[in-house]
């Protein structure tokens, strides 16, 4: 059967391309661990070392209220930056005198380094969760907004035609109807990019305010000279920006049909 | 996504005797907008609190007062030489390794999961690693700045090298020429508008990176100043140094995107 050649044919393909890989990581975690046990281990512990010591620091340890807190943090900041980001988007794209006003100072606020503003955020929006909020929402606002202004702006407009032809007249009904259906690949892959630059905010704010979260962990990990726990402290943190990217990647590939209609 | 910044909309072209007001009240108003931004900042500045905002004539004249006594153009010169160093060392190695992973297929599918899992690690929590491995210092410094560059460059030449042109591969090997040529002459030479269009998502990174590596790592430069300031609040000496970043940032992604609009020209025509 057919069918059963394509399984038959998958399963050997995949054992050829997972080749290759184990023997990678054979390579990269075998030297690694080589590496740690012959060396100093405050400067490169061995693999073998951060794998307990992320057990440890996982199972009855400070980790999972860290990653708790931090995701909190993740949430409120990156929610309002979706919502804040998708609204101004779409008033920028779609009525150029928004553009006109707002254009400008978006555009500078855009090529500044969003760190630069850290120490000014916290000395106005105070070192509580406010200021923490604010430092998500800041990394995490651009790639959103940006990406909603050109899918709004660029809407074809025979598509908006059509609508005006089948009674869709009202600014709301083109909204809803015509140009947001439209833009929406754009937009979700805003919200990709929105999401990874949300994890990197989150890390920044924590680090910098040591109170509390995944990079709080990491610095008195880093003071403590803790090498192993430092490394699985960090671990989490590429997990959660490739995860999640991964899962608004699903999302926007859901949507991705408009595209080709 | 064309150069992923706000562009200004077209002025239309308006009736001719009542739409001409209209007209000019139209293009003069991003002017106008800033005008009233910097009024309004003023007012509010002097309103408030000085420990915990500025008005914008307190910064120009901290602007003026920091540039006199050299203590900026100093820290400028620290931030634009490590900027110089992790821009080239990024380059050079992005361009080596993309061109290495771009020819060999599979060493490229075994070896991205690891630079993806470097890429997607915020380089703050990297810094207590780089100060144990680099210690705090001018080449800790680099190390952040230039990792946070190379990861799209390597994958924009890898990407570059893959779409190599193979009627272009085919003539030259129809021409003999060895493995060395085609690469120096053919592969090369196709990738740089895809090296480019890397470089312009290096750059906001690698900009980042310098305000990273000074405020977290090594106060010195800029960012240095930005740290330094906020434990005296002084508002007015951390927005010139913010602004200073922000003028930097505006050069650099707005060159590398005239740069990368002249190569795609080339592009466009290759294909075509």
């Amino acid at each position: 059967m057919a069918t059963e050649a394509s399984a038959g044919r998958r399963l050997r393909l995949r054992g050829l391309t997972a080749g290759p890989h184990l023997l990678a990581a054979l390579v990269v975690f075998g030297s690694w661990e080589l590496y740690g046990r012959v060396g100093n281990p405050v400067v490169m512990p061995p693999v073998s070392a951060v794998l307990t010591g992320l057990f440890d620091i996982t199972f009855g340890g400070p980790l999972p209220g860290a990653l708790l807190s931090s995701l909190q943090l993740l949430f409120v900041g990156f929610a309002t930056a979706l919502g804040l980001g998708t609204l101004l988007g779409i008033l920028i794209g779609r009525y150029s005198l928004a553009n006109r006003v707002f254009g400008p100072f978006l555009n500078a606020m855009y090529a500044t380094p969003d760190i630069a503003l850290l120490p000014l955020i916290l000395l106005w929006f105070g070192f509580g969760m406010t200021g923490r909020v604010v430092v998500v929402f800041l990394a995490a606002f651009f790639p959103i907004m940006i990406n909603t202004y050109s899918g709004v702006r660029d809407a074809p407009a025979d598509l908006l035609e059509v609508g005006a032809a089948f009674g869709v007249d009202s600014e709301l009904g083109r909204l809803r109807k015509v140009i947001l259906p439209a833009a929406l690949p754009l937009i979700m892959a805003g919200y990709r990019l929105g999401i990874g630059r949300a994890v990197v905010g989150m890390a920044v704010a924590e680090v910098y305010l040591r109170l509390g979260g995944l990079g709080t962990l990491i610095v008195q990990y880093g003071a403590a000279f803790r090498t192993d726990l430092l490394i699985a402290a960090i671990l989490p943190l590429p997990l959660l920006g490739i995860v999640l990217t991964k899962v608004f990647e699903r999302i926007e590939n859901h949507f991705q049909y408009w595209r080709n209609v | 996504m064309t150069k992923s910044a706000i562009e200004e909309p077209e002025t239309r072209a308006t009736p001719p005797a009542a739409g001409r007001l209209r007209a000019l009240v139209v293009t003069a108003l991003p002017g106008l907008a800033w005008l009233g931004f910097l009024v309004a900042w003023e007012v509010a500045g002097r309103l408030a609190d000085p420990i915990l905002f500025a008005p914008p004539t307190r910064v120009a004249d901290a602007f003026v007062e920091l540039t006199v006594s050299g203590r900026l153009p100093q820290a400028l010169l620290v931030s634009l030489q490590s900027l110089a160093v992790g821009f080239v060392l990024a380059l050079v190695v992005g361009i080596a390794v993309g061109l290495l992973l771009g020819l060999h297929p599979t060493l490229a599918r075994v070896v991205e999961p690891y630079i993806d899992a470097v890429y997607a690690t915020p380089r703050v929590v990297m810094i207590p690693l780089v100060i144990l491995w680099f210690g705090v210092g001018f080449w800790g410094r680099i190390f952040i700045i230039w990792i946070g560059g190379v990861v799209p460059i390597i994958l924009n030449t890898a990407i570059g090298v893959r779409n190599a042109r193979s009627d272009l591969v085919e003539v030259a090997k129809s021409f003999g020429v060895s493995d060395r040529q085609l690469v120096r002459h053919v592969i090369l030479p196709g990738a740089v508008p895809y090296v480019i269009g890397g470089l312009r998502i290096a750059a906001g990174r690698l900009l980042l990176g310098v305000v990273i590596a000074e405020i977290f790592l090594d106060l010195t430069g800029v960012g240095g100043i930005i740290q330094t300031e906020s434990s005296y609040f002084r508002t007015d000496n951390m927005l010139v140094g913010v602004i200073v970043f922000s003028a930097l940032g505006v050069v650099m992604i707005g060159s590398l995107g005239l740069l990368e609009k002249r190569f795609s020209r080339w592009k466009g025509q290759g294909t075509e």
